[in-house]
């Protein structure tokens, strides 16, 4: 028990100290507040729903942009990956793609899509593609070539090649890959909101700031904090209780 | 493999669910950023005035002003309050834009709102004493920014010789107190604020010197959404017109509305007036910010006044 005490102390230590300045140094801002203030305004903003509203559209728009791009990313990494005329024909545009990063796209996409789900959700697809497009190239690139031989030997059409073998042996690095996206996902459907996106959490920090609430928008940063880490620790259980061990990689054994 | 399902199941609903309700809008939705400019249009909505005018209406908040042009462009909401400075770019940069009813115009009141707060440790005794300092304004080419480069050239001070950074509202308080920039554009409640906390003084009163009284934000809308739906911008004019004396004239329901829209503390929005409503807007109105932005090399093309303005 006590082990499992002692990492916890420093954060609580530093907490207190932080309340202690802020209230004996009397400190005004409209950026900073003393944790207890911060703890009430997160447990108001859970109380009354519109923490939950906002967690709920932001991580509706991160999961149908994970989905969409990470589908698109699935397909275009086997494709390249099984292809190495495909991969060679297709490098240049996707390196000159990929370093676009995303949240650039911000002013192209209001004006085409305007405020709300669709744009954020086309953002973040566009985030989730690459992550996913290139580990899955790699891996299905990297499948051991007798396995692809015994796919010739047994005449599988290529689609059966691709759902029998190349997904199969490729499978835990795609899972990985799409856990590495989720994890971009979050970021950049926050981000989005707070640029422009008048939803979710992202708008839930930029309205509080404005309201020159910063206790409530601390506590919506604690909160995105908690959700990203809840979120990595539930696709981390999915990995394991949906694939077992064959989830397992040399990346995250 | 069950949650790329889930999220692609949900994705889907949301989009579905999206694109109907977008077919379906008779309702108009109306973006404002978090001041008291859109207040007529708070009131409209909080007093039921819309209703009574046959409108279904509601208020987005918008974050920064200069992404509403962009936001009307794309009928993520029909009508909009940008400042003259960002409507006049927009129109500048080739977006048809038009406005539809005035909102809000500068005064005594709002003007004496309106300083350049100076950090401790610095002395302002004329205009001449900014040069070489760091001035945080809202923002580049911002309502307050031209203003005080307006009020500058006034003075003969050449506005080059002032380094201006971007510094946002929330934050300019601890900017001016960590001392990242020497003075702020700014105006109340912060200026209360700031000089109850001890932070500074204000350096100039610029809007005051200049005492103008054209529009700060009025109501604009896309030409071709305001051309197809000519009964609606007349029944929003309606409203606006009744609303805006209930502003001027009831402080408390004023404060409240303003209050329930931007999410401020009630108490912090009652100690600032909110800015004049004045729903009429004029062309000559346009004229002298189309003056002062040309002056400041802001706009590339000529406006034609005529144009701005609905009929």
């Amino acid at each position: 028990m006590r082990e499992r005490i002692k990492p916890l102390l420093l954060p609580i230590a530093a907490l207190l100290v932080f309340e202690a300045w802020m209230r004996l140094a009397a400190v005004q801002s409209d950026s900073l507040a003393p944790p207890s203030a911060i703890a009430l305004a997160l447990a108001d903003a859970l109380a009354d729903g519109s923490l939950l509203a906002a967690t709920r559209d932001t991580l509706a728009s991160a999961f149908a942009g994970l989905a969409i791009g990470g589908a698109i990313g699935l397909v275009l990494g086997v494709a390249l990956g099984l292809s190495h005329v495909l991969s060679r024909l297709m490098e240049v545009t996707i390196e000159a793609i990929r370093p676009i990063p995303s949240v650039a796209l911000l002013p192209i996409a209001l004006i085409a899509l305007g405020f709300g789900y669709r744009m954020e959700i086309a953002i973040v697809a566009f985030a989730c593609v690459w992550p996913v497009l290139i580990v899955t190239r790699a891996a299905v690139g990297g499948i051991e070539p007798r396995l692809i031989e015994v796919a010739r030997v047994l005449r599988l059409t290529q689609l059966d090649r691709i759902r029998k073998i190349v997904l199969p042996a490729a499978l835990p690095r795609i899972v990985l890959a799409f856990r590495l996206a989720a994890g971009i996902a979050l970021i950049v459907a926050v981000t989005v909101e707070i640029a422009i996106n008048p939803l979710g959490l992202g708008a839930g920090i930029m309205t509080a700031q404005q309201a020159l609430r910063p206790d409530l928008m601390l506590a919506y940063l604690v909160w995105i904090g908690v959700t990203g880490f809840a979120l990595n620790a539930a696709l981390t259980a999915a990995q394991q209780t949906l694939f077992g061990r064959a989830a397992l990689t040399d990346d995250n054994a | 493999m069950r949650h790329r399902l889930t999220g692609a199941v949900v994705g889907s609903v949301l989009t579905a669910f999206a694109l109907t309700s977008a077919a379906l809008a008779q309702k108009i939705q109306i973006g404002c950023t978090a001041t008291s400019d859109c207040a007529s249009a708070m009131i409209a909505v909080d007093e039921g005035i819309f209703k009574k005018h046959g409108l279904d209406a509601e208020m987005v908040l918008i974050g920064i002003n200069s992404n509403i042009p962009a936001a009307i462009l794309s009928n993520s909401i029909q009508i909009g309050g940008p400042t003259s400075t960002v409507f006049l770019q927009a129109a500048d940069g080739g977006l048809d834009l038009v406005a539809v009813s005035g909102a809000s115009i500068m005064n005594k009141t709002s003007n004496d709102a309106i300083a350049a707060f100076v950090r401790n440790g610095i002395t302002i005794n004329s205009p001449q004493d900014f040069k070489g300092r760091k001035v945080g304004a809202p923002g580049i080419g911002a309502f307050l920014h031209v203003l005080f480069v307006k009020w500058l050239v006034e003075k003969g001070v050449d506005p080059k010789s002032v380094n201006f950074v971007e510094v946002t509202f929330p934050t300019m308080a601890d900017t001016i107190k960590s001392g990242g920039v020497d003075a702020v554009l700014t105006a109340e409640p912060f200026v209360m604020r700031m000089s109850n906390a001890n932070l500074g003084t204000v350096g100039a009163r610029y809007a005051a010197e200049l005492a103008r009284t054209e529009p700060i934000i009025f109501y604009a809308a896309s030409r071709e959404w305001a051309e197809k739906n000519p009964a609606t911008v007349k029944k929003f004019r309606a409203a606006i017109a009744e609303a805006a004396p209930i502003v001027n004239n009831d402080r408390d329901k004023a404060s409240a509305a303003i209050a329930k829209f931007t999410k401020q503390p009630l108490d912090l929005v009652k100690l600032t007036a909110p800015n004049q409503s004045e729903p009429m807007l004029k062309p000559e109105q346009l004229a002298w910010w189309i003056d002062v932005m040309s002056a400041q090399k802001m706009l590339q093309t000529k406006l034609d006044l005529k144009k701005l303005i609905l009929d």
